[in-house]
């Protein structure tokens, strides 16, 4: 009764026409973003959040939101029509997405992708609404050695996941706790590493950083190679046939299960769920060897699962207050910037906010449908901008996004040292998305950690003799040990 | 791309001495538990030994993760990289001098003429447009604070 009170509640906010109009204009602009290739969610939502400054937070937050899931719709264009991903998590897409519209068949492709994304995005929000309620009140029974295991697993996750090699994900995972050393230390308020700079007092802000991996790294990357190559092909026909039908009806429903459930799993990623998904369906499928040469399910199964685990992901971030994925750390900054912190007190402080967000969900998808099916012809011109616009047009808005911040021509000069640095380890294969969670979630590690040091008077056994913090670290150390293991045991095999 | 990663640890290794000997002046311990220099001394130690850790694996192994693709872009992409970071620092370097507007207008023309675009009109406006039309947009509208520089436009 009481969750469907808050349901109600969050309806009520979600549908104000401001707040109607808020997620309407981030649903907009995360289709543009996933459309634009060199611009992914994570660097298009942070360049954005500085025009919520003077906006309600509720409306904010919507609006950011929006853009997050937004882009994972317009992602799937820029797949389909150029080989290309729009953003990460439609990397898969590419496979069977480009071979059918080489063979003229665009429409159907973003048309069964429009459709399965509304109806994973639509389920996983209304698992959300379901689960997060009692995953919160349960997650309020977490002190300080709980909090850190857990932010030890999200960390595990996204390091242990990502990259081929494990120990340079491992280095960038504490490139990025070092990061966030700088400024003020969290539990007693001293400077630290801050050189004499005064900007630093306040730390290396997330935003410039994000900015500059994810949206100057990849410009830079995608000047050795700026000009795309279009597939020409009109868009006719966006609705499937009755045999495309039967076919991606299973594999809609396996990508929208599989999808929110892995996005429950802080730090798997975006991308993870959507290659999961698409060998799922190659191993159900009664010929799988047609995989990659453009067939429907190979489309309909990652692109559900992409919008599920969206939608998905946003357990963790709000229950537990652990991003998943660089953009949600970036979503998690804003709610932060707009004075709300993420997690179980934000159920009880404010429900507005989380029921008005979660309920503003449901009418996003919707609004992405209508856009991205009657649309998908003028989101397809856009891909006809030439780069030497596009990219300092680009640009204008990363310098703009990270100025307006902190009025502060030290963070546009942080933006462009990490975009080298982006391009750098982009170049070298090593993942940035572990450095953006642990820049965010580093000092609540440390205070975490400390505070939980303070309590056992420097006893570490605090970490394993509270059951849940146990459970999670164990779990953590398996993740991180599993690959090594495999490694030797594929060694061994070969000898 | 054997050289690269092997730079990339050793650059790691420094940092992670660099603050190993800088978390040395602030207190590890104090009559609360552990101090600020607690949490900087292990992360230093352990970033250390794993960037150490992957150099000699690097190193070592026939077959490592690294891959064979090159690191360095060719001519023309590093080129049009150049250009990009070129316009990038400057810009910077005279962002609160010379204001939003005018920088982004220098930022905005420059940069596709470089790129190679001739069409002198259309880059003018796209650079007006870019800079004072988005000036406009987010200063007076939306109520973002940014620079007028010294001439104050």
């Amino acid at each position: 009764m009481e969750a469907f009170q808050y349901w109600v509640q969050g309806f009520s906010v979600a549908t104000l026409p401001t707040n109607l109009m808020f997620a309407f204009i981030g649903c907009v602009l995360g289709t543009l973003i996933g459309v634009l290739p060199g611009l992914g969610p994570a660097a298009g939502t942070a360049i954005l959040i500085p025009i919520t400054f003077n906006l309600d937070p509720i409306g904010a937050i919507i609006m950011l939101s929006a853009i997050y899931y937004g882009a994972m719709y317009g992602g799937t264009i820029t797949s389909v029509l150029v080989n290309v991903p729009g953003e990460a998590a439609s990397v898969i897409t590419c496979l069977d997405g480009f071979q059918m519209a080489k063979q003229g068949r665009a429409g159907p492709a973003l048309g069964i992708s429009a459709i399965g994304s509304f109806i994973g995005g639509t389920f996983a929000t209304f698992a959300l609404m379901v689960v997060s309620l009692p995953l919160a009140t349960f997650a309020l029974r977490f002190g300080p050695p709980e909090v850190f295991a857990l932010l030890v697993v999200g960390l595990s996750l996204v390091t242990g996941l990502s990259g081929r090699s494990l120990l340079a994900a491992l280095i960038m995972t504490f490139f990025g706790i070092m990061l966030a050393m700088i400024g003020m230390d969290p539990v007693r308020g001293a400077p630290r590493f801050t050189f004499g700079i005064t900007p630093l007092y306040d730390g290396v802000g997330f935003v410039p950083v994000v900015m500059g991996l994810f949206g100057v790294g990849e410009i830079l990357i995608s000047m050795e190679k700026p000009v795309l190559e279009i597939i020409k092909t009109k868009l006719k026909d966006l609705l499937p046939k009755r045999e495309e039908w039967k076919v991606s009806a299973g594999a809609i429903g396996r990508g929208t299960i599989l999808g929110f459930f892995l996005g429950l799993i802080p730090g798997i990623g975006a991308i993870i769920p959507t290659f999961v998904a698409y060998v799922v369906e190659k191993k159900v499928s009664k010929h799988p060897e047609k995989f990659g040469t453009g067939v429907i399910e190979g489309v309909a199964s990652p692109e559900t699962a992409n919008n599920s685990y969206a939608n998905g992901a946003l357990v963790p971030l709000l229950t537990l207050g652990i991003p998943g994925s660089p953009t949600l750390a970036v979503l998690m900054g804003a709610f932060i910037i707009h004075g709300l912190t993420p997690g179980p007190f934000l159920f009880k402080e404010r429900p507005d906010v989380v029921w008005g967000l979660i309920a503003s969900l449901y009418l996003g998808n919707i609004m992405l449908l209508v856009l991205n099916l009657p649309l998908v012809g003028f989101w397809a011109k856009l891909l006809e901008i030439r780069y030497q616009y596009l990219y300092p047009g680009i640009l204008l808005f990363c310098i703009l996004g990270a100025y307006s911040l902190n009025q502060s021509v030290f963070d546009v000069g942080v933006m462009v040292a990490f975009g080298v640095l982006g391009y750098i380890f982009r170049k070298l294969d090593w993942p940035l998305a572990p450095t953006v969670l642990a820049l965010i979630l580093g000092p609540m590690m440390e205070r975490a950690l400390r505070t939980s040091l303070e309590i056992s008077g420097g006893d570490m056994s605090i970490f394993i003799t509270r059951p849940i913090s146990a459970v999670l670290l164990i779990l953590a150390a398996i993740v991180l040990i599993s690959p090594a293991v495999r490694g030797v045991a594929k060694r061994a095999g070969k000898d | 791309m054997k050289k690269a990663w092997q730079l990339t640890c050793l650059a790691f290794v420094a940092l992670a001495v660099y603050t190993l000997v800088l978390s040395f002046e602030y207190p590890y311990m104090d009559r609360l538990g552990p101090g600020p220099g607690f949490f900087p001394f292990w992360l230093s130690l352990i970033t250390g030994t794993l960037s150490l850790a992957l150099f000699l694996q690097t190193t070592l192994a026939k077959r490592a993760a690294h891959g064979s693709a090159t690191l360095l872009p060719d001519r023309l992409g590093a080129l049009r990289i150049m250009i990009i970071l070129v316009g990038l620092v400057g810009g910077l370097a005279i962002f609160e001098t010379l204001g939003f507007r005018i920088t982004l207008l220098l930022f905005l023309f420059f940069l596709p003429l470089a790129l190679g675009v001739r069409n002198w009109w259309f880059i003018l406006i796209f650079a007006l447009a870019g800079s004072f039309g988005v000036f406009h947009v987010f200063y007076y509208w939306l109520k973002l604070p940014l620079p007028m520089g010294h001439f104050g436009i």
